[in-house]
């Protein structure tokens, strides 16, 4: 938690929610009197006759994350980013913009807004049946008064992104839904926004255009380093997509935290019931299940040095490294008689070809494809190529059972 | 208790004489500047129509009807039947309840679609109105044909606003339901990007809500044709006339051929304007 503080207090804030609620009826001054007490959101309905659709609720996007708003139907997390927006109005409390409260904005500056900071990508796509491809991308520049070759070459732009090169002329009514997203966030992407709310973008699509659609948006990502609020249902898609998740239940924020605190830590029986169906598997990275081998090897080692070692420790293959950790591969025993016989003096000359590997953050899902392909174990990596750990397909298996049993247990 | 009281009286109908002898009083210059406007339209468009020669206009027809209903028979049929409403000695006739007819629904339209639209956008314009336009529909017509005297003297000019009352409704509802039934979504989509109320009316609702319109269009063209007989008890020339003398004079035959003319005519009209009508699917790749 100490940790997490560090990394809140360093970064720039793009979206700040603080205490909203959002109420629907009439008798709104009754529900926000602190005088009267209410036992949940049924009894505010019997004795006001008001909806209860956000209480109290306060997070912060920081800039360049994907921050995700999960919770199940109802919970209230559509009609929280919709607020963010003022395609709702909140009842009360306060939405900061850049610093700059959204409530108190004028019309012109909430079209502003709509047109240059933020866009929306919707679950029902919201494109334009009328209108091409081409124009439904342009459609955000056309409405804030930009030339049509202009707009229209932007949105090409965008296509282009999503990868619909092709499709500019047809109806959307001619494309799949998956396809019709894309659309969905080309358009979005084409005012070049600095934030994204995508509400529930992949909802509507079936599991494998899904799982596509969120490898595409993080690629996507990484050119764009947009902030993204993202509302899903899908704990497998919060965990996969999202840098911070918050857990809402009946308009209330019950917990807020990176995937790995979410699946570990879950704050109560709500956020634990979510967090039970998911697999470890997906949660899990290499990071937290790598070991430091026994025994390591070095380039500037002899062969014969590397034998002697790996024999004393009964050992067949270990990792090398170079200076400074710096990762060069692996050796097996057999390789270095080889070598030896050969007359050779490094063992750099010994390393195993094509050697599959890992990075710090990589899901356990994702490495079970390398440890089927290698008898060997996994190397962990860093991106400037030094040397972290390593896995064995023992400890891949035994990490999920272990951890399924820790976090199901009490 | 089994007879009406004849003391509970209310009296509407001295009411509505005297709000008439009023409105007679204090506007009748501004009705005389309508019922002027109108009467120079309506004469442009007939003579117009009278000018075109008749060969003309039956090819005209044809091809329009060929190319609204994509059937090349149907424009052949649409032809024959100019030629037969011809062959009855009903040219000019035919042309000056047309121009009766067209001159109605030009005003119908430029009153109907804007009330539709204000419908579409405010409950409370949509709760006002709605009685209104029941009332339009369901009022015999002949109970307006007589202020319409009143207000414009005998003539084409009642005669064109009788039709306007009777005719208006359907497309002010259609242009209504038509902004109305837009998906929600898509409104939502297009005010998250910015767009202000008339943006979104321009770019979303209103080409949503054409084929709607163009219903509502059809309709109103429909029901200015079938006003046009009862219209010409108030003096309007045409084929109502026709039909109308052929009644007093209890000539069967006469009577039906000028019927007759008034259904083929409202047949060509009925099948061009739904034609017309865009149909969303065909016009894949119009960039």
């Amino acid at each position: 938690m100490a940790i997490n503080n560090i990394y809140l207090q360093n970064e720039e804030i793009s979206i700040e929610v603080n205490n909203l609620w959002k109420i629907f009826g009439d008798n709104v001054e009754k529900v926000l009197d602190s005088d009267t007490q209410f036992d949940g959101k049924t009894d505010i309905l019997e004795k006001t006759g008001c909806v209860l659709a956000i209480k109290d609720v306060s997070f912060q996007v920081h800039r360049g994350e994907i921050f995700v708003l999960m919770g199940l139907s109802g919970s209230g997390k559509s009609t929280l980013v919709r607020c963010i927006l003022r395609l709702i109005e909140p009842t009360a409390g306060k939405i900061l913009i850049n610093g700059e409260n959204v409530c108190d904005c004028t019309a012109q500056q909430l079209t502003e807004l709509r047109r240059h900071t933020i866009s929306m990508v919707f679950q029902y796509f919201g494109l334009l049946p009328h209108r091409n491809i081409l124009q439904n991308v342009a459609y955000g520049l056309k409405i804030r008064g930009m030339a049509k070759s202009k707009r229209e070459a932007k949105a090409q732009e965008m296509i282009e992104l999503v990868g619909l090169k092709g499709w500019e002329s047809y109806l959307p009514s001619a494309l799949s839904g998956g396809m019709q997203q894309r659309v969905g966030i080309a358009r979005a992407l084409s005012t070049d926004p600095e934030m994204l709310i995508m509400d529930e973008p992949f909802s509507g699509l079936d599991p494998l255009i899904r799982r596509q659609m969120q490898d595409e948006l993080l690629d996507i990502q990484e050119k764009v380093h947009k902030t993204i609020l993202f509302v899903t249902h899908d704990l497998h898609e919060a965990l996969k997509l999202g840098n911070r998740i918050a857990i809402m239940k009946d308009g209330e924020i019950i917990q807020i935290g990176d995937p790995e605190e979410v699946i570990t830590a879950p704050s109560d029986g709500y956020v634990r019931e979510f967090v039970q169906d998911a697999s470890p598997a997906k949660v899990l990275t290499a990071k937290r299940i790598m070991e430091q081998p026994n025994v390591l090897l070095y380039e500037w080692q002899g062969p014969k040095t590397a034998i002697h070692i790996l024999e004393s420790t009964e050992l067949d293959n270990a990792f090398v490294l170079g200076r400074g950790s710096k990762f060069r591969g692996l050796v097996t025993v057999e390789r270095l008689l080889e070598i030896i016989k050969g007359g050779g003096k490094s063992i750099m000359n010994a390393l195993e070809p094509d050697l599959l590997r890992c990075t710090s953050d990589t899901i356990v899902e994702d490495l079970f494809p390398l440890a089927v392909s290698t008898r060997h174990p996994i190397p962990v990596v860093d991106d400037d190529g030094k040397f972290l750990g390593e896995i064995h397909t023992s400890t891949i298996l035994g990490s999920m059972i272990q951890d399924k049993e820790t976090e199901l247990g009490d | 208790m089994i007879e009406f009281p004849a003391f509970i009286h209310v009296p509407l109908a001295e009411w509505t004489d005297a709000a008439m002898d009023w409105i007679l009083r204090v506007f009748s210059g501004v009705f005389d500047v309508i019922g002027d406007a109108i009467l120079f339209m309506l004469l442009y468009i007939e003579k117009f129509l009278l000018w075109l020669p008749w060969t003309l206009v039956i090819v005209l027809v044809g091809i329009v009807a060929w190319r609204a209903t994509h059937r090349w028979w149907a424009g052949l049929l649409m032809a024959g039947f100019l030629v037969l409403i011809g062959s009855f000695g009903y040219w000019d006739l035919a042309m000056m309840t047309l121009a009766i007819v067209i001159a109605a629904v030009i005003i119908s339209l430029l009153i109907g679609i804007p009330t539709g639209i204000a419908m579409a956008r405010s409950n409370l314009v949509e709760t006002i109105i709605r009685p209104i336009l029941d009332a339009m529909q369901t009022m015999p017509s002949f109970v307006y044909l007589i202020p319409a005297l009143m207000l414009f003297g005998l003539g084409k000019v009642p005669a064109v606003f009788a039709t306007i009352i009777y005719a208006v409704p359907p497309v002010i509802r259609l242009t209504n339901v038509g902004i109305r039934q837009v998906s929600p979504d898509v409104i939502e989509a297009s005010r998250s990007f910015g767009a202000t109320p008339r943006q979104t009316l321009m770019e979303v609702q209103l080409p949503l809500a054409i084929p709607s319109i163009m219903v509502g269009i059809n309709q109103t063209t429909m029901m200015a044709l079938s006003m046009v007989v009862i219209a010409s008890m108030i003096g309007a020339r045409g084929l109502g006339l026709e039909v109308l003398l052929a009644i007093n004079r209890i000539d069967i035959g006469r009577g039906f051929e000028a019927g007759i003319s008034i259904v083929l005519l409202a047949i060509i009209i009925d099948r061009i304007t739904a034609g017309l009508a865009p149909k969303q699917e065909h016009s894949a790749s119009s960039s």
